[in-house]
């Protein structure tokens, strides 16, 4: 039973001429309350398969549904959590929050949205921070205070475009666990964009690899039958982790690799030009038969 | 102690969000934070410039007397002070005149006695200072007269010499054409030759007398510090008595209540009087006992027609220029926004940016001279007019036609930098924050107000910046064009009554202009500081 669902989606930009085409024929189907995880490199079209789940980008061709129904342009409903927080630098978090919760929620009166706004702030354990300006936090926690406005939305799906690529490896375990609570407790559709094999394993139920682009499209999938709460301190003995994360790394490698040797096999052509000798003439007697002549170097190696 | 600490980085903040950053290092030397460090800073950003300001105060002492215009040299440092002090005396001088005239009882009373004690004070001083100017003159003479005596002795001389000479070269000429011989060419050239160097050695003569006589005229014109001394001292000191004077008179003679009592008692005995009499005469009475109780009415609610000051024209520049601002602002950000906002709107407005934008005050102020002055041609009969001189804190200033066109000169002078910035902060809303609005699907009003204008906010405020400087600087010639009350009418009158220290007032115009044009640039610093917010500094 799919909940979102992406048919023969493609995206291209630039003239007909010569036209680039970022994705082919992505085909997706998400159950609901599924977290899946899509990896691949940079550059291959994972944000602008992000953009088009959320709608902000419009795909050439194909189309996007939503529980059966078709979704164009973006909306609260499918709350996406920006890769560079995106929170706007002139309001404290709270106002940040509320502007989610303004728009969601505008039938509730002022201490309500007070109340939801200090419990998504709780939630993302910003507690201590609800009036610092963006400027004035760590990336991590503008990334929590990122995830905090995307949870007000109460979104039916939530996309995270790669949302833990700018932090530290301390900080990164953290968020992570905190999104894994979060959606443990109130589970809701995810689809997450990453580029990293653990946080992918330890986080989803189904990683989707997206080829190289340009032209990138989904490879077979690799279901992830781990028990949850999974605990990281033990993840590394678990053979099943383990047995996933080399046989993802080991496509992801077979990809990078095919894609450099295709990059290899172009043909690049180059002129057919040779070489001027501008070597002195040295006095040696002219041959009559000018095939005979001594041949330059570069040929002859 | 505790609270002293406090306060050390709250200050350090304030100071540099005023951008007074050269009191930063004092602030931190006197928490003792690396004194050889703050002694640097302090001798570079303090120490520096004062010197810098010694020297020119300096060059321009000395610079000034060489530089002689019609209107006297020009004023050097002290002379502009004197000025600076003499305006403020007379608005000090007018505002006494004022309440004297308002004084009533016990008050008016002591007021009188401090004003004649004062001017018993200072009378003798008169006829001492009159002495003082008459002796400083007379010596004065006496030197001229002992360094041009000897000059002119010498020229009187030297013209009876020259004059022998030339009665001597012109008889020996007459005397070699009488002795010519007819057909003797040669002779002939002789003598056109000798007559003409006669003709230079006599202009040449003539040129060493004008030499002569124009350095007597330089030693007799020569100015002494003494006499200018004993003048000023004497014009000070007559201008204390004329004033103590009229303010004696504005107590007693010209005071409202005064005036009031006297015509009161005048009415009680007419109306006394009209009681006995009846018929024509009774008539005639009663007329003239309506006619000045109505007299009566205006004395009360009349006031002292003070002078403007210079102060009150400051102020109402300062008024003028923010009347200005706020019209161009009020009519620049809305449509930069619009600007930013439509590619097409932007492309429409370009043409009319780019023709207007460099026409000069001087043309837009007659054109908005005629506008203003049509709609208003006589602000005493106009109900608008009235109603702004009703408002209390602008009311005094009584804004009028010129004031009005002045404004509106300002506004279109200095709104293009506020266009220009709105529409470049609008246009460069970074896409990820549109991205935010996109997904919470706000509306057209709600992503203006809550994304683009907040976002834009820096850029804005930097042209606001910009725009009020350029318009303090039109508005000074806006005013002395349109004749509005204000620091451009004071220059131009200054320029135009030739008084013995114009000169001087208009060089404290020069510093006084200046200084309020940086006080406001400081006030949009902070201001810009205000909506400036990733934390970085604005630029300064």
């Amino acid at each position: 039973m799919s909940f979102l669902e992406l048919k023969n989606v493609s995206v291209g930009f630039g003239p007909s001429s010569s036209r680039v085409e970022v994705l082919r024929d992505i085909n997706l189907s998400v159950k609901e309350k599924e977290f899946v995880a899509i990896i691949g490199f940079s550059g291959a079209g994972k944000s602008t398969l992000m953009s088009v789940l959320a709608g902000l980008q419009p795909p050439s061709s194909g189309e996007v549904t939503k529980a059966g129904k078709r979704m164009t342009g973006p909306g609260p409903d499918r709350g996406l959590m920006f890769q560079n927080y995106s929170l706007l630098p002139w309001l404290s978090v709270f106002d940040n929050i509320k502007l989610a919760v303004d728009r969601v929620f505008p039938q509730l009166s002022k201490s309500e949205k007070a109340d939801k706004i200090h419990h998504y702030i709780e939630m993302v354990k910003l507690g201590h921070a609800p009036d610092k300006k963006p400027h004035e936090l760590s990336g991590g926690m503008r990334q929590r205070a990122s995830l905090a406005r995307t949870l007000a939305l109460d979104p039916e799906i939530l996309l995270l475009d790669e949302p833990l690529s700018a932090l530290d490896a301390l900080t990164r375990s953290e968020i992570q666990d905190q999104i894994l609570n979060i959606w443990e407790t109130d589970k809701r559709t995810v689809v997450m964009i990453t580029n990293d094999v653990d946080e992918a394993v330890l986080m989803a139920d189904r990683i989707i690899p997206l080829t190289m682009g340009p032209g990138a499209t989904l490879a077979t999938e690799f279901p992830v039958h781990m028990d949850r709460p999974r605990d990281r301190h033990t993840l590394n003995e678990n053979p099943e982790f383990m047995r996933l994360k080399s046989e993802i790394t080991r496509f992801l490698m077979g990809l990078n690799q095919e894609s450099k040797n295709m990059s290899k096999n172009q043909v690049i052509p180059m002129p057919d030009i040779r070489p001027k000798d501008f070597s002195l003439p040295t006095a040696r007697p002219r041959l009559k038969n000018k095939t005979e002549q001594p041949t330059n170097p570069r040929s002859a190696a | 102690m505790n609270l002293l600490k406090k306060i050390k980085y709250p200050l350090l903040k304030g100071i540099d969000f005023t951008g007074l950053t050269f009191l930063s290092p004092v602030v931190r030397l006197a928490y003792g934070e690396e004194p050889s460090v703050q002694m640097k800073k302090i001798g570079q950003w303090i120490i520096i410039p004062i010197i810098a300001i010694l020297l020119f105060v300096f060059s321009w002492s000395v610079v000034s007397g060489n530089i002689r215009t019609k209107s006297g040299t020009l004023p050097n440092p002290v002379e502009t002070s004197q000025a600076l002090n003499a305006i403020n005396t007379f608005a000090e001088r007018e505002k006494i005149k004022r309440d004297a005239y308002n004084l009533t009882g016990e008050e008016r009373l002591k007021e009188i006695e401090t004003a004649k004690a004062r001017l018993a004070e200072i009378q003798p001083l008169v006829a001492s200072r009159n002495e003082a100017v008459a002796k400083a003159k007379a010596a004065h003479a006496e030197v001229i007269t002992s360094k041009t005596g000897p000059l002119r002795a010498k020229y009187d001389n030297l013209k009876a010499s020259f004059k022998d000479a030339q009665a001597a070269r012109k008889t020996a000429l007459e005397e070699t054409a009488s002795t010519l011989q007819p057909g003797n060419k040669a002779s002939y050239q002789a003598l056109i030759a000798s007559i003409k160097a006669d003709i230079d050695a006599t202009s040449g003569e003539k040129d060493e007398l004008r030499l002569l006589k124009s350095d007597i005229d330089d030693a007799a014109a020569e100015k002494s510090k003494d006499v200018a001394k004993a003048l000023y001292a004497q014009t000070k000191i007559a201008e204390e008595v004329q004033f103590l004077e009229k303010q004696i008179d504005q107590l007693t003679r010209d005071n409202r209540g005064e005036k009031i009592i006297e015509a009161q008692a005048k009415i009680d005995t007419e109306t006394e009087a009209l009681t006995a009499l009846t018929g024509p005469e009774a008539f005639k009475k009663a007329r003239t006992i309506a006619r000045n109780e109505e007299r009566l009415e205006k004395t009360i609610s009349s006031s002292y027609a003070m002078p403007k000051t210079f102060w009150y024209q400051v102020r109402r520049s300062v008024l003028c220029v923010f009347t200005g601002f706020i019209l161009g602002s009020v009519v620049a950000i809305p449509i930069g926004i619009l600007c930013g906002l439509n590619s097409t709107f932007m492309a429409a407005m370009t043409p009319f940016v780019a023709i207007f934008k460099p026409v000069s005050p001087i043309v837009w102020l007659p054109i908005c001279l005629i506008i203003a002055s049509f709609y208003v041609p006589s602000p005493e009969d106009s109900g608008f007019m009235k109603w702004l001189w009703e408002i209390p804190l602008i009311g005094p200033y009584e804004i009028n036609p010129a004031f009005i066109a002045s404004a509106a000169t300002v506004a279109l002078c200095s709104l293009w930098a506020t266009l220009a910035n709105t529409a470049l902060g609008v246009a460069s809303i970074d896409k990820d924050h549109m991205n935010v609005a996109r997904v919470l699907k706000l509306g057209f009003w709600s992503r203006l107000f809550k994304i683009v204008i907040p976002s834009a906010l820096p850029l804005i405020f930097a042209g606001l910046r910009i725009s009020l400087g350029v318009g303090w600087m039109v508005l000074i010639a806006a005013e002395l064009l349109a004749s509005s009350e204000g620091i451009g009418k004071f220059v131009w009158d200054q320029f135009n009554n030739g008084g013995s220290d114009s000169f001087a007032k208009m060089v404290v115009v020069v510093f006084i202009v200046g200084f309020i044009g940086l006080l406001l640039d400081r006030i949009m610093v902070v201001f810009q500081r205000l909506v400036s917010f990733e934390g970085g500094a604005a630029s300064v």
